[in-house]
């Protein structure tokens, strides 16, 4: 018993990520306001166009990005973005920069996650649908 | 002791000059003592606006430096009795004002005012410093354009770093037609984006210019429609509840046909 619940929670050890630092933003960053963040970013609130958003972990916006955001910025591929709307004028993930498709009106009103998938950023729906 | 408000946008030319003197007129039409301050040191305008330009002897610079009383540079208005303008200097640049004289002066003037009305200069520099310095709240104007959006989205920052919190909106020259059309940001695209509470949506409107060119305020019009939506912001700056205009244009007869039931 005992033993099964030591492997248990070793397994759950292994899905967190331990060693990072995160840092809660309890407000929209608008024009001109630039974060820059050793580890993990959770904005709650808006990424305003013009904002920017840099962090060497993960950057999750309980809100909308309209502004760039760069995940894994000192170049770790398996860093994500994911927000409530993801349409930001630019987004980097570790040395990849991609910027939306200048005919898109795609309009998602699900929250969303981009992430490096066989080298390229790629965006899904999260959670993904089955 | 009195409010001292900024009248601030980022972005030139989106109606703060124009916005201010019909503040200004506004508040003094209900009998409030009104001063306006003309921060725009250099390139001064807002005596222009309200007609005042030819009695200007003293300017901002010449109180803050000691060179006269604030009486004297103290500017009263043709029209109303309790509206009066501080001008700013033609000849002279942002940095001869500092935030902390701008402080003590807004300190003075609302001891004796009821509202203090600052019109800001374009930009995020010295000037801007100089303006918000002593206000205890904001006003930030914007058009429907996305540059002029951006612009206030930086200023609302600004804004916040300097604790001024909670600023109002003025939406200015908005077109109804390009709204439904499609060509046009909607008042909710703005919101969206810019997160703080409505003080007013004014009504893109011939007869602002036509009553600028006079020295003269669309306000004291009581048929236009932009000069309608300022008496309801100045309505709603003095604490009264107001709904919002209906956007469409429409004169008596369109008004009668909706009322009747045809579109």
């Amino acid at each position: 018993m005992d033993n099964r619940r030591k492997t248990a929670g070793k397994q759950i050890l292994d899905e967190i990520e331990g060693d990072e630092n995160t840092i809660l933003i309890r407000r929209t960053l608008r024009s001109g306001q630039k974060f820059h963040y050793s580890g993990n970013v959770v904005v709650m609130g808006d990424v305003n166009p013009g904002a920017e958003v840099v962090a060497t972990g993960n950057i999750i916006v309980m809100g909308q990005i309209r502004g760039m955001v760069h995940a894994g910025a000192e170049g770790d591929e398996s860093a994500m973005v994911m927000a409530f709307r993801l349409q930001p004028t630019q987004l980097r993930i570790a040395n990849h920069i991609t910027r939306p498709p200048d005919d898109e009106v795609a309009d998602s009103s699900v929250p969303e996650m981009a992430r490096i998938k066989n080298g390229v950023v790629t965006i899904e729906s999260y959670p993904a649908k089955a | 002791m009195g409010e001292v408000i900024v009248v601030t946008s980022g972005k030139g030319g989106v109606g703060k000059t124009t916005t201010t003197a019909n503040l200004g007129t506004g508040l003094a039409q209900l009998g409030y003592k009104v001063a306006l301050v003309d921060a725009d040191i250099g390139l001064r305008n807002l005596d222009v606006v309200l007609g005042l330009e030819n009695r200007i002897v003293y300017d901002i610079t010449d109180v803050t430096g000691g060179h006269c009383r604030l009486r004297q540079a103290l500017i009263k208005d043709k029209r109303y009795e309790g509206l009066f303008l501080l001008p700013a200097a033609q000849t002279k640049d942002k940095t001869a004002v500092s935030p902390d004289q701008m402080k003590a002066l807004c300190e003075d003037l609302s001891q004796e005012f009821d509202y203090v009305i600052i019109d800001c200069p374009a930009g995020i520099e010295q000037g801007f410093r100089n303006a918000i310095a002593g206000a205890h709240r904001a006003i930030v104007v914007t058009t429907p354009e996305v540059s002029a959006v951006r612009d206030a989205d930086r200023i609302i920052g600004l804004l916040e770093a300097a604790e001024l919190r909670d600023p109002k909106l003025i939406i200015n020259r908005v077109r109804h037609k390009m709204v439904a059309a499609g060509d046009m940001m909607s008042i909710d695209d703005i919101i969206d984006i810019l997160a703080v509470d409505l003080l007013g949506v004014v009504p893109e409107d011939e007869m602002v210019i036509i009553t600028t060119n006079r020295g003269e305020a669309v306000i004291q019009d009581d048929r236009s429609r932009s000069g309608m939506a300022f008496r309801n912001i100045v309505r709603r700056i003095t604490g009264e509840q107001v709904p919002l205009l209906p956007l469409e244009e429409g004169g008596l007869f369109s008004k009668l046909r909706r009322l009747m039931g045809f579109k």
